[in-house]
């Protein structure tokens, strides 16, 4: 899977590029309207994440580029332009996914894979862990050969939880992934704890694993060690 | 006091004074003349009558107005002039007379003549004067009035209407100007000493608006870099709690900054205006949605939530902003009550009533809508949504008030 990072901040690059690497994506990057145009004049990438804001022009003339030479290819736009017009202009434009600035690299990680999905790429729409088998198309859950009955809430939490193993998952990234944009209003996420709570005795009843670790302070790590 | 009624009432003042002082000087002409002309008639009686003794020989007498008698004085004596009062039978009274008195030889005797007539009553002349003076005021005072109301109406017009212009000047307001200003040189001052002036308000105030948003704007990037930064270190193995304790710390402070940040951006757009986007809302809905989204976040509270919701309330607007207000006014009163409270949420076209029930508030609730404004200064919370809400509210031409009543706290938005 082959995914081209344009994003100007090289900083922010690097921590993507390096976090997706750890996915098992292969990662290239541009830090320019040109160097993008350079990239993506020459390749095919699976999935290419856009920054809006680019030095030498307009990030939005580049999805034009990317839909003539890149048809198939997954697009999600990333800007620090929350303006509605911005994302309603990209979408209309044929970009697939829009998350804004400062965002939470699981919620990328999380958007990738399903935008992946959406695309039909060689993703599988099952989500496996150990003796749990997600079949993301119809939403059921299967723990240990039994269907698990699950919240709405508790199933994307798991969904999200899977997509993100092995890895430290903030309550916030988790709330906002749950919540939307609605959870910039709350101030407590006790409500999640009672999510979580519900989850992991599903999980516990079925096959007497606890999967989801507290991590002091800051949130969860879904994970068999 | 209006200007009008200021020159008015000063005209009056001076016009009274004038007609006063001249009231005074023309009773004091007059009865000087009055009494000169008297005196000349009165000595041009005299000379008649003494003309009438020495050459006729004849002593005329016209009681009281010509009287002759013998007499022993001296003859080379000046005439004496004097007034007196004369008991008159038939109006039985006594009447002022001015006389003068002489006296002549003639045919070797001796005679005193006396010439009298009447003299006004001083009081008679003064009602006259006064009633002159009252008349010529009153038409003086009539004819300025008319005057000052004509000239009021035409010299001050373009000034009310700069007045006018001045009251409903807004600081949004892009197509603001002043009306012509007339052919006065004051007014064509004021007009452009006022244009000067508001033209510096919308420019400060287009450059704070520019700067609190650039300034949110650019925040957002080095949030991202630390964000992910912190998400990438919390990643690292062999992490000890400790090292838990302060990337947690960072990291939320990290999203309170960030969210602040997007909060003020949100607020300089909604007074931009660049929300322009309006359809017919079924507010009901959104508000029932939103109610249950956030009992869920406080449901530990154990809340008593009572709705009177209109079903079907449709209110033009822009769905985002008024899913905005509805959060920034629910997540208000969860957040400020104590558990077991009451809260209520009323809905119909006119108005959303939000209440819920506790303690009256502590501080001065003038300023519960400014921005930063905290009731409770060691909240965690940045004191801005309740700016949204009446950000909000302006731009949708709607009221927000709050009142605390029976226990309760009220925000009500009336549309």
């Amino acid at each position: 899977m082959k995914i081209l990072i344009i994003e100007d901040e090289k900083e922010l690059l690097v921590t993507i590029k390096k976090y997706l690497e750890s996915e098992n994506y292969m990662c290239e990057t541009a830090d320019s309207y040109f160097a993008a145009e350079d990239c993506l004049s020459v390749f095919n990438y699976d999935l290419i994440i856009l920054d809006l804001t680019l030095p030498g022009g307009n990030g939005l003339d580049l999805i034009e580029l990317i839909r003539e030479r890149n048809k198939q290819a997954g697009l999600l736009i990333l800007s620090a332009r929350d303006s509605l017009e911005d994302k309603i202009t990209g979408l209309d434009m044929g970009a697939d996914d829009y998350i804004t600035k400062p965002f939470h690299l699981a919620e990328l990680n999380s958007r990738i894979r399903s935008l992946l999905r959406r695309r039909h790429f060689d993703v599988s729409n099952e989500l496996i862990f150990n003796d749990i088998i997600i079949d993301t198309d119809s939403g059921s859950v299967y723990i240990n050969g039994q269907k698990a009955e699950l919240t709405r809430k508790e199933y994307d939490i798991l969904v999200y939880m899977i997509v993100n193993r092995n890895r430290v998952i903030t309550r916030d990234a988790l709330a906002e992934h749950v919540w939307g944009d609605n959870i910039s209003y709350a101030d407590n996420f006790d409500f999640i704890y009672s999510h979580i709570k519900n989850l992991r005795k599903k999980i516990e009843k079925v096959n007497g694993k606890n999967y989801i670790h507290n991590i002091y302070g800051i949130g969860y790590k879904f994970t068999d060690e | 006091m209006k200007l009008i009624e200021k020159t008015g009432r000063t005209y009056f003042r001076i016009s009274l004074l004038a007609l006063i002082i001249s009231g005074a000087i023309v009773y004091f002409a007059l009865s000087y003349i009055f009494r000169r002309a008297l005196n000349e008639n009165l000595l041009s009686d005299i000379d008649a009558v003494s003309r009438t003794i020495t050459e006729k020989n004849i002593l005329p007498s016209y009681f009281p107005y010509i009287e002759v008698k013998e007499t022993t004085g001296r003859t080379n004596a000046e005439d004496r002039i004097s007034d007196t009062l004369i008991f008159d039978r038939d109006e039985q009274e006594s009447i002022p007379f001015r006389q003068i008195r002489r006296v002549i030889s003639a045919n070797g005797k001796t005679y005193l003549i006396t010439a009298r007539d009447t003299l006004p009553e001083n009081s008679d002349l003064a009602i006259t004067i006064a009633f002159v003076t009252g008349v010529v005021l009153i038409l003086l005072l009539l004819s300025l009035y008319l005057a000052n109301r004509k000239l009021s109406l035409r010299i001050w017009r373009p000034f009310y209407r700069i007045l006018a212009d001045l009251k409903r000047f807004s600081y949004n307001d892009p197509g603001f100007t002043f009306s012509p200003a007339g052919n006065l040189e004051e007014f064509i001052e004021l007009k452009s000493d006022l244009e000067i002036l508001t033209g510096k308000i919308i420019s400060d105030y287009r450059m704070l608006k520019r700067f609190t948003g650039d300034a949110s704007h650019e925040l957002q990037t080095p949030l991202a870099i630390i964000q992910s930064k912190l998400e990438t270190l919390m990643q690292l193995n062999d992490l000890k709690s400790e090292h838990y304790e302060l990337i947690s710390s960072a990291y939320t402070q990290t999203i309170r900054v960030s969210r602040l940040a997007q909060t003020l951006l949100l607020l300089t757009k909604i007074s931009n205006d660049q929300f322009p986007d309006r359809q017919i809302v079924n507010i009901s809905v959104i508000t029932e949605e939103k109610i249950i989204i956030l009992s869920e976040s406080y449901s530990e509270k154990q809340f008593t939530i009572e709705e009177d919701i209109k079903p079907g309330v449709n209110i033009e607007t822009n769905t985002f902003l008024f899913e905005s207000l509805i959060m920034n006014l629910l997540t208000n009163a969860f957040r400020h009550s104590a558990s077991h409270a009451t809260i209520e949420i009323i809905l119909d076209e006119n108005e959303m009533i939000i209440s819920n029930s506790g303690p009256a508030p502590a501080f001065d609730t003038e300023k519960i809508f400014d921005r930063f404004f905290k009731g409770d200064k060691s909240s965690s919370t940045h004191g801005l949504g309740l700016s949204i809400v009446k950000e909000i509210c302006s731009v949708n031409n709607w009221e927000v008030r709050y009142i605390y009543e029976n226990g309760r706290n009220n925000f009500i938005v009336s549309f």
